[in-house]
Protein backbone atom coordinates (compact mmCIF):
# COMPACT_ATOMS: atom_id res chain seq x y z
CA UNK A 1 0.00 0.00 0.00
CA UNK A 2 0.94 3.30 -0.76
CA UNK A 3 0.02 7.13 1.11
CA UNK A 4 0.43 10.40 0.04
CA UNK A 5 2.86 12.88 2.05
CA UNK A 6 1.42 16.73 2.42
CA UNK A 7 3.39 19.42 4.72
CA UNK A 8 1.52 22.23 5.44
CA UNK A 9 3.32 25.26 6.72
CA UNK A 10 5.90 23.46 8.47
CA UNK A 11 8.49 25.36 10.43
CA UNK A 12 11.21 23.36 12.28
CA UNK A 13 14.49 23.40 13.55
CA UNK A 14 16.55 23.38 16.45
CA UNK A 15 15.45 26.58 18.53
CA UNK A 16 12.31 28.14 18.40
CA UNK A 17 13.03 31.60 17.87
CA UNK A 18 15.64 30.55 15.51
CA UNK A 19 13.21 27.94 12.43
CA UNK A 20 15.41 26.90 9.65
CA UNK A 21 12.61 25.65 7.82
CA UNK A 22 10.39 28.54 7.55
CA UNK A 23 6.80 27.53 6.41
CA UNK A 24 7.21 24.79 4.01
CA UNK A 25 3.87 23.89 1.87
CA UNK A 26 3.83 20.48 -0.60
CA UNK A 27 1.95 16.96 -1.20
CA UNK A 28 3.89 13.99 -2.71
CA UNK A 29 0.91 11.81 -4.04
CA UNK A 30 0.75 8.06 -2.95
CA UNK A 31 3.24 6.25 -5.38
CA UNK A 32 4.67 9.51 -6.26
CA UNK A 33 8.91 9.86 -6.49
CA UNK A 34 9.76 13.25 -5.32
CA UNK A 35 13.46 14.71 -5.35
CA UNK A 36 14.27 17.48 -2.69
CA UNK A 37 17.23 19.68 -3.66
CA UNK A 38 18.98 22.88 -2.39
CA UNK A 39 22.53 23.89 -1.39
CA UNK A 40 23.94 22.89 1.88
CA UNK A 41 22.51 24.40 4.72
CA UNK A 42 19.01 25.32 3.08
CA UNK A 43 17.08 22.90 5.27
CA UNK A 44 16.35 19.64 3.61
CA UNK A 45 18.03 17.43 6.46
CA UNK A 46 16.00 19.35 8.95
CA UNK A 47 12.47 19.31 6.59
CA UNK A 48 12.50 15.40 6.69
CA UNK A 49 13.50 15.16 10.22
CA UNK A 50 11.22 17.34 11.11
CA UNK A 51 8.23 14.75 9.23
CA UNK A 52 9.66 11.61 10.67
CA UNK A 53 9.62 13.49 14.56
CA UNK A 54 13.45 13.80 14.60
CA UNK A 55 13.71 17.49 14.80
CA UNK A 56 11.21 19.87 16.47
CA UNK A 57 8.28 20.67 14.67
CA UNK A 58 7.40 24.74 15.51
CA UNK A 59 4.26 25.14 13.26
CA UNK A 60 1.88 24.18 10.76
CA UNK A 61 1.87 19.94 10.43
CA UNK A 62 2.87 16.72 8.18
CA UNK A 63 0.55 14.20 7.24
CA UNK A 64 1.26 10.77 5.67
CA UNK A 65 -2.21 9.83 4.17
CA UNK A 66 -4.66 11.26 7.17
CA UNK A 67 -2.34 10.25 9.59
CA UNK A 68 -1.20 13.59 11.61
CA UNK A 69 2.85 12.75 12.09
CA UNK A 70 3.57 15.88 13.85
CA UNK A 71 3.43 15.18 17.25
CA UNK A 72 3.68 11.86 17.00
CA UNK A 73 6.40 9.87 19.28
CA UNK A 74 9.81 9.29 16.75
CA UNK A 75 9.53 5.62 17.90
CA UNK A 76 5.89 5.72 16.45
CA UNK A 77 6.42 7.06 12.92
CA UNK A 78 8.00 4.06 11.43
CA UNK A 79 4.89 1.80 12.63
CA UNK A 80 2.14 4.44 11.38
CA UNK A 81 3.69 3.90 8.09
CA UNK A 82 6.78 6.48 7.49
CA UNK A 83 10.37 5.16 7.34
CA UNK A 84 13.44 7.81 7.32
CA UNK A 85 16.97 7.20 6.25
CA UNK A 86 18.98 9.45 8.20
CA UNK A 87 21.83 11.19 6.08
CA UNK A 88 24.36 10.08 8.24
CA UNK A 89 24.76 7.47 11.64
CA UNK A 90 21.78 5.40 10.16
CA UNK A 91 22.99 2.45 11.34
CA UNK A 92 24.05 0.64 14.26
CA UNK A 93 27.36 0.45 13.60
CA UNK A 94 27.98 -1.68 17.01
CA UNK A 95 25.19 -4.30 16.32
CA UNK A 96 25.41 -7.01 14.37
CA UNK A 97 23.74 -6.92 10.28
CA UNK A 98 20.94 -9.29 10.81
CA UNK A 99 20.16 -7.45 14.70
CA UNK A 100 19.99 -4.27 12.79
CA UNK A 101 17.13 -5.80 10.80
CA UNK A 102 15.95 -7.59 13.55
CA UNK A 103 14.96 -4.15 15.16
CA UNK A 104 12.82 -2.69 12.61
CA UNK A 105 11.33 -5.69 12.17
CA UNK A 106 10.09 -5.98 15.91
CA UNK A 107 7.44 -3.42 14.84
CA UNK A 108 5.77 -6.34 12.63
CA UNK A 109 3.72 -8.94 13.63
CA UNK A 110 5.89 -11.76 15.08
CA UNK A 111 4.94 -14.34 11.98
CA UNK A 112 5.87 -11.74 9.24
CA UNK A 113 9.24 -10.71 10.41
CA UNK A 114 11.20 -14.09 9.20
CA UNK A 115 9.69 -13.61 5.64
CA UNK A 116 10.23 -9.37 5.48
CA UNK A 117 14.35 -10.39 6.47
CA UNK A 118 13.94 -12.45 4.11
CA UNK A 119 12.70 -10.66 1.34
CA UNK A 120 15.36 -8.01 2.17
CA UNK A 121 18.29 -10.71 2.03
CA UNK A 122 16.80 -11.31 -1.29
CA UNK A 123 16.71 -7.54 -2.41
CA UNK A 124 20.44 -6.81 -1.09
CA UNK A 125 22.90 -10.39 -1.57
CA UNK A 126 25.48 -8.25 0.46
CA UNK A 127 23.55 -8.16 3.68
CA UNK A 128 22.96 -12.09 3.90
CA UNK A 129 26.85 -13.21 3.22
CA UNK A 130 27.93 -12.73 6.96
CA UNK A 131 24.81 -11.50 9.23
CA UNK A 132 26.18 -11.62 12.56
CA UNK A 133 28.97 -9.45 11.26
CA UNK A 134 29.44 -6.55 13.22
CA UNK A 135 27.49 -3.74 10.34
CA UNK A 136 30.32 -1.29 11.65
CA UNK A 137 32.54 -4.00 9.12
CA UNK A 138 30.30 -2.76 6.03
CA UNK A 139 31.51 -0.82 3.40
CA UNK A 140 29.84 2.62 2.69
CA UNK A 141 27.97 1.35 -0.19
CA UNK A 142 26.84 -1.78 1.86
CA UNK A 143 25.71 0.33 4.84
CA UNK A 144 23.53 3.04 2.81
CA UNK A 145 21.91 -1.08 1.59
CA UNK A 146 21.74 -1.87 5.13
CA UNK A 147 20.36 1.55 6.05
CA UNK A 148 17.42 1.29 2.99
CA UNK A 149 17.01 -2.57 4.14
CA UNK A 150 16.07 -1.54 7.46
CA UNK A 151 13.43 1.11 6.20
CA UNK A 152 12.18 -1.14 3.85
CA UNK A 153 11.72 -4.56 6.16
CA UNK A 154 8.40 -2.88 7.36
CA UNK A 155 6.86 -2.61 4.34
CA UNK A 156 6.23 1.43 4.22
CA UNK A 157 3.53 3.18 2.78
CA UNK A 158 6.17 6.30 2.09
CA UNK A 159 9.91 6.19 2.46
CA UNK A 160 12.21 9.41 2.97
CA UNK A 161 15.80 8.96 2.36
CA UNK A 162 18.56 11.79 3.24
CA UNK A 163 21.13 11.73 0.57
CA UNK A 164 21.69 7.82 0.60
CA UNK A 165 24.18 8.23 -2.44
CA UNK A 166 26.49 10.55 0.03
CA UNK A 167 29.83 9.28 -0.64
CA UNK A 168 29.43 6.53 -2.78
CA UNK A 169 30.91 6.09 -6.19
CA UNK A 170 28.97 7.19 -9.10
CA UNK A 171 28.39 3.42 -9.76
CA UNK A 172 27.25 2.93 -6.22
CA UNK A 173 25.31 5.91 -6.45
CA UNK A 174 23.62 4.83 -9.28
CA UNK A 175 22.92 1.26 -7.85
CA UNK A 176 21.22 3.09 -5.14
CA UNK A 177 19.14 5.20 -7.25
CA UNK A 178 18.03 2.24 -9.50
CA UNK A 179 16.74 0.37 -6.12
CA UNK A 180 14.81 3.35 -5.24
CA UNK A 181 13.28 3.46 -8.69
CA UNK A 182 12.63 -0.10 -8.42
CA UNK A 183 11.22 -0.11 -5.30
CA UNK A 184 8.67 3.10 -6.19
CA UNK A 185 7.50 1.09 -9.48
CA UNK A 186 6.17 -1.11 -6.75
CA UNK A 187 4.33 1.08 -5.43
CA UNK A 188 5.90 2.80 -2.50
CA UNK A 189 5.70 6.38 -2.29
CA UNK A 190 9.70 8.28 -2.18
CA UNK A 191 10.82 11.52 -1.10
CA UNK A 192 14.69 11.68 -1.46
CA UNK A 193 16.89 14.28 -0.53
CA UNK A 194 19.86 14.85 -3.01
CA UNK A 195 23.29 16.64 -3.81
CA UNK A 196 23.48 14.67 -6.96
CA UNK A 197 20.89 16.36 -8.25
CA UNK A 198 21.66 15.22 -12.70
CA UNK A 199 21.50 12.01 -11.53
CA UNK A 200 18.42 12.12 -9.46
CA UNK A 201 16.50 13.70 -12.08
CA UNK A 202 16.87 10.71 -13.81
CA UNK A 203 14.69 8.53 -11.37
CA UNK A 204 12.37 11.24 -9.55
CA UNK A 205 9.30 12.30 -11.02
CA UNK A 206 9.21 15.76 -9.71
CA UNK A 207 11.72 18.05 -7.84
CA UNK A 208 11.56 20.63 -4.76
CA UNK A 209 14.19 23.51 -4.99
CA UNK A 210 14.59 24.56 -0.59
CA UNK A 211 16.64 28.03 -0.44
CA UNK A 212 16.90 29.36 3.09
CA UNK A 213 13.97 26.49 4.18
CA UNK A 214 11.68 27.84 1.93
CA UNK A 215 10.59 26.17 -1.35
CA UNK A 216 11.67 27.84 -4.30
CA UNK A 217 10.33 25.91 -6.73
CA UNK A 218 8.60 22.96 -7.51
CA UNK A 219 8.64 21.06 -10.70
CA UNK A 220 8.87 17.82 -13.21
CA UNK A 221 11.54 16.55 -13.17
CA UNK A 222 11.81 17.12 -16.77
CA UNK A 223 11.66 20.85 -16.89
CA UNK A 224 14.27 21.00 -14.25
CA UNK A 225 16.29 18.74 -16.15
CA UNK A 226 15.84 21.21 -19.03
CA UNK A 227 17.46 23.82 -17.49
CA UNK A 228 20.76 25.04 -17.22
CA UNK A 229 20.72 27.60 -14.31
CA UNK A 230 20.61 25.40 -11.61
CA UNK A 231 23.63 26.02 -10.08
CA UNK A 232 22.54 29.81 -9.98
CA UNK A 233 18.60 28.75 -8.65
CA UNK A 234 20.31 27.33 -5.61
CA UNK A 235 22.12 30.23 -5.14
CA UNK A 236 18.82 32.61 -5.31
CA UNK A 237 20.45 34.41 -8.59
CA UNK A 238 18.52 33.06 -11.19
CA UNK A 239 14.35 33.74 -11.22
CA UNK A 240 12.48 30.92 -10.20
CA UNK A 241 9.84 30.89 -13.25
CA UNK A 242 10.60 28.71 -16.12
CA UNK B 1 51.47 -14.92 52.42
CA UNK B 2 48.19 -16.63 53.58
CA UNK B 3 46.45 -17.79 50.60
CA UNK B 4 43.06 -16.95 52.47
CA UNK B 5 43.58 -13.58 51.31
CA UNK B 6 42.42 -14.71 47.50
CA UNK B 7 39.21 -15.88 49.05
CA UNK B 8 38.34 -12.99 50.83
CA UNK B 9 39.34 -10.91 47.68
CA UNK B 10 36.96 -13.24 45.12
CA UNK B 11 34.21 -12.73 47.50
CA UNK B 12 34.81 -9.04 48.15
CA UNK B 13 35.64 -8.90 44.44
CA UNK B 14 31.95 -10.31 43.08
CA UNK B 15 30.02 -7.89 44.98
CA UNK B 16 31.84 -4.67 43.54
CA UNK B 17 31.38 -6.64 40.22
CA UNK B 18 27.50 -6.76 40.81
CA UNK B 19 27.02 -3.44 41.35
CA UNK B 20 29.66 -1.99 39.02
CA UNK B 21 27.35 -3.45 36.63
CA UNK B 22 24.41 -1.19 37.48
CA UNK B 23 26.63 1.48 37.26
CA UNK B 24 28.34 0.84 33.93
CA UNK B 25 24.88 0.19 32.40
CA UNK B 26 23.49 3.65 33.56
CA UNK B 27 26.61 4.95 32.90
CA UNK B 28 26.87 3.53 28.76
CA UNK B 29 23.19 4.50 27.87
CA UNK B 30 22.61 7.51 29.95
CA UNK B 31 26.12 8.74 29.21
CA UNK B 32 26.76 10.01 32.92
CA UNK B 33 28.45 8.39 36.19
CA UNK B 34 25.75 8.09 38.30
CA UNK B 35 27.25 8.82 42.03
CA UNK B 36 23.71 8.28 43.88
CA UNK B 37 24.64 4.11 42.61
CA UNK B 38 26.00 3.63 45.92
CA UNK B 39 23.07 4.71 47.75
CA UNK B 40 20.65 2.13 45.57
CA UNK B 41 22.88 -0.72 47.28
CA UNK B 42 22.11 0.60 50.62
CA UNK B 43 18.34 0.88 50.11
CA UNK B 44 18.33 -2.35 48.78
CA UNK B 45 19.57 -3.80 51.88
CA UNK B 46 17.58 -1.91 54.21
CA UNK B 47 14.58 -2.49 51.82
CA UNK B 48 15.57 -6.15 52.43
CA UNK B 49 15.96 -5.85 56.03
CA UNK B 50 12.59 -4.26 56.51
CA UNK B 51 10.86 -6.52 54.31
CA UNK B 52 12.56 -9.89 56.06
CA UNK B 53 11.26 -8.37 59.56
CA UNK B 54 7.73 -8.05 58.24
CA UNK B 55 7.52 -11.40 56.65
CA UNK B 56 9.34 -12.99 60.05
CA UNK B 57 6.69 -11.17 61.91
CA UNK B 58 4.03 -12.58 59.90
CA UNK B 59 4.93 -16.03 60.14
CA UNK B 60 6.82 -16.11 63.44
CA UNK B 61 10.33 -16.27 62.09
CA UNK B 62 11.92 -18.87 59.62
CA UNK B 63 14.48 -21.02 60.39
CA UNK B 64 17.52 -20.76 58.09
CA UNK B 65 18.24 -22.58 55.10
CA UNK B 66 20.91 -25.90 55.52
CA UNK B 67 23.80 -24.89 56.38
CA UNK B 68 23.25 -20.49 55.57
CA UNK B 69 22.54 -18.50 58.19
CA UNK B 70 19.40 -16.47 56.26
CA UNK B 71 16.13 -18.49 55.76
CA UNK B 72 13.11 -18.00 53.44
CA UNK B 73 11.95 -14.82 54.62
CA UNK B 74 15.55 -12.89 53.68
CA UNK B 75 14.85 -14.70 50.24
CA UNK B 76 11.73 -13.42 49.84
CA UNK B 77 12.60 -10.10 51.20
CA UNK B 78 15.39 -9.84 48.38
CA UNK B 79 13.12 -10.52 45.87
CA UNK B 80 10.85 -8.15 47.13
CA UNK B 81 13.45 -5.34 47.59
CA UNK B 82 14.93 -5.67 44.36
CA UNK B 83 11.31 -4.60 43.09
CA UNK B 84 11.56 -1.71 45.61
CA UNK B 85 15.12 -0.66 44.48
CA UNK B 86 13.87 -0.69 40.76
CA UNK B 87 10.95 1.51 41.84
CA UNK B 88 13.55 3.76 43.69
CA UNK B 89 15.65 4.13 40.99
CA UNK B 90 12.80 4.75 38.40
CA UNK B 91 11.53 7.65 40.72
CA UNK B 92 15.08 9.10 40.59
CA UNK B 93 14.85 8.72 37.31
CA UNK B 94 11.63 10.66 36.67
CA UNK B 95 11.79 13.67 39.31
CA UNK B 96 15.72 14.18 39.05
CA UNK B 97 17.67 12.37 35.93
CA UNK B 98 14.70 12.51 33.22
CA UNK B 99 13.91 16.37 33.81
CA UNK B 100 17.29 17.28 33.12
CA UNK B 101 18.11 15.01 30.25
CA UNK B 102 14.73 16.84 28.50
CA UNK B 103 16.47 19.85 29.37
CA UNK B 104 19.65 18.83 27.52
CA UNK B 105 21.67 19.70 30.83
CA UNK B 106 25.10 19.10 30.88
CA UNK B 107 27.00 16.18 31.90
CA UNK B 108 28.64 17.62 34.85
CA UNK B 109 25.25 19.11 35.80
CA UNK B 110 23.77 15.65 36.08
CA UNK B 111 26.55 14.70 37.76
CA UNK B 112 26.17 16.82 40.63
CA UNK B 113 22.49 16.35 40.54
CA UNK B 114 23.52 12.53 41.38
CA UNK B 115 25.54 13.41 44.22
CA UNK B 116 22.71 15.55 45.70
CA UNK B 117 20.38 12.82 45.70
CA UNK B 118 23.24 10.36 46.95
CA UNK B 119 23.63 12.94 50.00
CA UNK B 120 19.71 13.22 50.38
CA UNK B 121 18.88 9.27 50.02
CA UNK B 122 22.19 8.58 52.50
CA UNK B 123 20.59 11.50 55.18
CA UNK B 124 17.28 9.80 54.57
CA UNK B 125 18.36 6.15 55.32
CA UNK B 126 20.20 7.10 58.08
CA UNK B 127 17.48 9.42 59.43
CA UNK B 128 15.30 6.31 59.40
CA UNK B 129 17.61 3.52 60.28
CA UNK B 130 19.94 5.09 62.50
CA UNK B 131 23.62 5.28 62.13
CA UNK B 132 24.43 2.14 63.95
CA UNK B 133 25.01 -0.91 61.40
CA UNK B 134 22.03 -3.73 61.54
CA UNK B 135 22.47 -7.76 60.59
CA UNK B 136 20.12 -9.80 58.50
CA UNK B 137 20.71 -12.65 61.17
CA UNK B 138 23.09 -13.24 64.18
CA UNK B 139 23.58 -16.84 63.28
CA UNK B 140 26.57 -17.95 63.60
CA UNK B 141 28.71 -19.70 60.41
CA UNK B 142 31.06 -22.76 60.74
CA UNK B 143 33.25 -22.31 57.86
CA UNK B 144 34.11 -24.91 55.54
CA UNK B 145 37.34 -26.09 54.79
CA UNK B 146 38.91 -26.04 51.65
CA UNK B 147 42.09 -27.92 50.54
CA UNK B 148 45.07 -25.68 50.67
CA UNK B 149 44.02 -24.88 54.64
CA UNK B 150 41.30 -22.73 52.81
CA UNK B 151 38.03 -22.19 54.47
CA UNK B 152 34.92 -20.52 53.63
CA UNK B 153 31.56 -19.53 54.71
CA UNK B 154 28.30 -21.41 52.96
CA UNK B 155 26.86 -17.48 52.91
CA UNK B 156 30.37 -16.70 51.15
CA UNK B 157 29.59 -19.67 48.62
CA UNK B 158 26.02 -18.46 48.40
CA UNK B 159 26.95 -14.87 47.83
CA UNK B 160 29.62 -16.18 44.94
CA UNK B 161 27.23 -18.13 43.53
CA UNK B 162 24.20 -15.49 43.02
CA UNK B 163 26.89 -13.31 41.09
CA UNK B 164 27.93 -15.84 38.54
CA UNK B 165 23.98 -16.61 38.14
CA UNK B 166 23.13 -13.09 37.80
CA UNK B 167 26.12 -12.03 35.66
CA UNK B 168 25.17 -15.00 33.04
CA UNK B 169 21.77 -14.35 32.79
CA UNK B 170 22.21 -10.30 32.56
CA UNK B 171 24.64 -10.97 29.58
CA UNK B 172 22.45 -13.20 27.99
CA UNK B 173 19.62 -10.86 28.73
CA UNK B 174 21.49 -8.05 26.82
CA UNK B 175 23.35 -10.09 24.10
CA UNK B 176 20.49 -12.48 23.48
CA UNK B 177 16.86 -11.09 23.95
CA UNK B 178 14.92 -7.97 21.74
CA UNK B 179 14.97 -5.84 24.85
CA UNK B 180 18.93 -6.27 25.43
CA UNK B 181 19.15 -5.62 21.60
CA UNK B 182 16.96 -2.52 21.92
CA UNK B 183 19.50 -1.49 24.85
CA UNK B 184 22.58 -1.85 22.61
CA UNK B 185 20.82 0.56 19.87
CA UNK B 186 19.88 3.30 22.70
CA UNK B 187 23.26 3.04 23.92
CA UNK B 188 25.10 3.28 20.42
CA UNK B 189 22.45 6.08 18.95
CA UNK B 190 19.19 6.80 20.54
CA UNK B 191 18.20 9.33 18.26
CA UNK B 192 18.02 6.36 15.36
CA UNK B 193 16.98 3.87 17.76
CA UNK B 194 13.77 6.28 17.86
CA UNK B 195 13.52 5.85 14.16
CA UNK B 196 13.75 2.66 14.30
CA UNK B 197 10.96 2.21 16.03
CA UNK B 198 12.29 1.72 20.03
CA UNK B 199 11.05 3.26 22.56
CA UNK B 200 13.49 5.18 23.94
CA UNK B 201 11.89 6.09 26.65
CA UNK B 202 10.78 2.21 28.05
CA UNK B 203 14.81 1.27 27.43
CA UNK B 204 15.97 3.92 29.98
CA UNK B 205 13.82 2.61 32.43
CA UNK B 206 14.30 -0.84 31.94
CA UNK B 207 18.16 -0.11 32.26
CA UNK B 208 17.55 1.53 35.65
CA UNK B 209 15.77 -1.18 37.08
CA UNK B 210 18.15 -3.88 35.73
CA UNK B 211 21.01 -1.01 37.39
CA UNK B 212 18.99 -1.31 40.65
CA UNK B 213 17.76 -4.81 40.98
CA UNK B 214 22.02 -5.72 40.94
CA UNK B 215 22.59 -2.80 43.25
CA UNK B 216 19.75 -4.46 45.36
CA UNK B 217 21.46 -7.60 45.34
CA UNK B 218 25.10 -6.67 45.98
CA UNK B 219 23.45 -4.86 49.07
CA UNK B 220 22.07 -7.82 49.99
CA UNK B 221 25.14 -9.88 49.69
CA UNK B 222 26.92 -6.67 51.92
CA UNK B 223 24.48 -7.54 54.16
CA UNK B 224 24.77 -10.90 54.77
CA UNK B 225 28.73 -11.28 54.59
CA UNK B 226 29.19 -8.28 56.33
CA UNK B 227 27.06 -5.86 58.09
CA UNK B 228 24.34 -2.89 56.91
CA UNK B 229 25.03 0.63 57.43
CA UNK B 230 23.70 3.75 56.20
CA UNK B 231 26.97 4.43 54.33
CA UNK B 232 27.32 1.21 53.52
CA UNK B 233 27.46 1.49 49.76
CA UNK B 234 28.83 4.99 49.37
CA UNK B 235 31.99 3.69 51.00
CA UNK B 236 31.54 0.95 47.80
CA UNK B 237 31.47 4.04 45.41
CA UNK B 238 35.25 4.47 44.64
CA UNK B 239 35.61 0.51 44.33
CA UNK B 240 32.60 0.49 42.31
CA UNK B 241 33.78 3.24 39.96
CA UNK B 242 37.26 1.75 39.39
CA UNK B 243 35.39 -2.24 38.79
CA UNK B 244 33.51 -0.45 36.08
CA UNK B 245 36.09 2.05 35.20
CA UNK B 246 39.01 -1.10 34.83
CA UNK B 247 36.95 -3.34 32.78
CA UNK B 248 36.13 -0.97 29.98
CA UNK B 249 33.21 1.83 31.12
CA UNK B 250 29.84 0.00 29.43
CA UNK B 251 30.99 -3.99 29.36
CA UNK B 252 29.08 -6.04 31.37
CA UNK B 253 32.21 -8.50 31.56
CA UNK B 254 34.53 -5.71 32.13
CA UNK B 255 32.53 -4.66 35.15
CA UNK B 256 32.68 -8.25 36.99
CA UNK B 257 36.36 -8.90 35.97
CA UNK B 258 37.03 -5.20 37.15
CA UNK B 259 35.38 -6.28 40.27
CA UNK B 260 37.31 -9.56 41.25
CA UNK B 261 40.50 -7.90 40.54
CA UNK B 262 39.39 -4.38 42.40
CA UNK B 263 38.89 -6.97 45.36
CA UNK B 264 41.71 -9.21 45.17
CA UNK B 265 43.47 -5.51 45.23
CA UNK B 266 41.60 -4.90 48.85
CA UNK B 267 42.15 -7.69 50.13
CA UNK B 268 46.45 -7.82 49.04
CA UNK B 269 46.32 -4.65 50.73
CA UNK B 270 45.23 -5.11 53.67
CA UNK B 271 46.97 -7.96 53.93
CA UNK B 272 50.49 -6.41 53.16
CA UNK B 273 49.70 -3.03 54.11
CA UNK B 274 47.07 -3.21 56.70
CA UNK B 275 43.47 -2.60 56.69
CA UNK B 276 43.77 1.51 57.06
CA UNK B 277 45.49 1.18 53.52
CA UNK B 278 42.14 -0.55 52.23
CA UNK B 279 40.10 2.66 50.29
CA UNK B 280 43.44 3.55 49.44
CA UNK B 281 44.08 0.52 47.39
CA UNK B 282 40.67 0.81 44.75
CA UNK B 283 41.82 4.44 44.90
CA UNK B 284 45.38 3.98 43.51
CA UNK B 285 44.02 1.38 41.31
CA UNK B 286 41.95 4.03 40.00
CA UNK B 287 44.37 6.40 39.59
CA UNK B 288 46.11 3.46 37.49
CA UNK B 289 43.75 3.22 35.27
CA UNK B 290 43.44 6.64 34.46
CA UNK B 291 46.73 7.36 33.56
CA UNK B 292 46.65 4.40 31.44
CA UNK B 293 43.22 5.27 29.94
CA UNK B 294 42.95 8.65 30.60
CA UNK B 295 39.30 8.61 29.17
CA UNK B 296 38.62 5.95 30.69
CA UNK B 297 35.73 7.17 32.70
CA UNK B 298 34.04 10.38 30.79
CA UNK B 299 35.20 9.45 26.97
CA UNK B 300 32.79 7.78 24.88
CA UNK B 301 31.90 4.66 25.89
CA UNK B 302 33.27 1.36 24.57
CA UNK B 303 32.23 -1.89 24.04
N1 LIG C 1 21.47 19.40 15.32
C1 LIG C 1 21.50 20.70 14.96
N2 LIG C 1 21.44 21.66 15.91
C2 LIG C 1 21.45 22.96 15.57
N3 LIG C 1 21.51 23.43 14.32
C3 LIG C 1 21.56 22.52 13.33
C4 LIG C 1 21.56 21.11 13.61
N4 LIG C 1 21.61 20.46 12.43
C5 LIG C 1 21.64 21.41 11.47
N5 LIG C 1 21.60 22.65 12.00
C6 LIG C 1 21.60 23.91 11.27
O1 LIG C 1 20.47 23.93 10.43
C7 LIG C 1 20.78 24.50 9.19
C8 LIG C 1 20.31 23.61 8.09
O2 LIG C 1 20.96 22.37 8.21
P1 LIG C 1 20.48 21.10 7.39
O3 LIG C 1 21.32 19.97 7.82
O4 LIG C 1 19.01 20.97 7.51
O5 LIG C 1 20.84 21.52 5.91
P2 LIG C 1 20.89 20.63 4.59
O6 LIG C 1 20.10 21.37 3.58
O7 LIG C 1 20.50 19.26 4.88
O8 LIG C 1 22.43 20.72 4.23
P3 LIG C 1 23.38 19.61 3.56
O9 LIG C 1 23.11 19.68 2.09
O10 LIG C 1 24.75 20.10 3.87
O11 LIG C 1 23.06 18.29 4.14
C9 LIG C 1 22.30 24.72 9.18
O12 LIG C 1 22.51 26.12 9.37
C10 LIG C 1 22.80 23.97 10.35
O13 LIG C 1 23.85 24.66 10.96
MG1 LIG D 1 21.45 17.47 4.84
Amino acid sequence: MSRPVRLDGLVAGYERDLPIVKGVDFAVAAGEFVGIFGPNGAGKSTLVKAVAGAAATFGGAAFLGDTLLTGLPAHKVLGAGLAFVPQTENIFATLSIAENLQIAAEVLPRAARAARIGAMHAMFPDLARAPHRPAGSLSGGQRQMLAVARALIVSPDAIILDEPSAGLSPRLAHDVFTTLARINAAGTTIILVEQNVRAALAVVSRGIILVDGRVRLDAPAADLAARDDLGALFLGTAAAAA
Amino acid sequence: MNPQVFVDGIVAGSMIGLGAIGLTLVYSILRFPNFAHGELVTAGAYFALSLAALIGAAVGGTAPIGPFSFGWAIVLAALGAMVATAALALALDAVLFQRLRRRGAAVIIIVMASFGASLALRSGIEFVYTASPAYFTRELQIAMRLPGGLRVTPDQLAALALTAVLVVAVHLFVTRTAAGRAMRAVRENPALAALAGIDVDRTIRLVWVLGAALACAAGITAGLLIQIRPTMGFDLLLPLFAAAILGGVGSLPGAVVGGLVVGLGEALTVAFLGAEWRAGAAFMLLVAILVVRPNGLFGRAGG
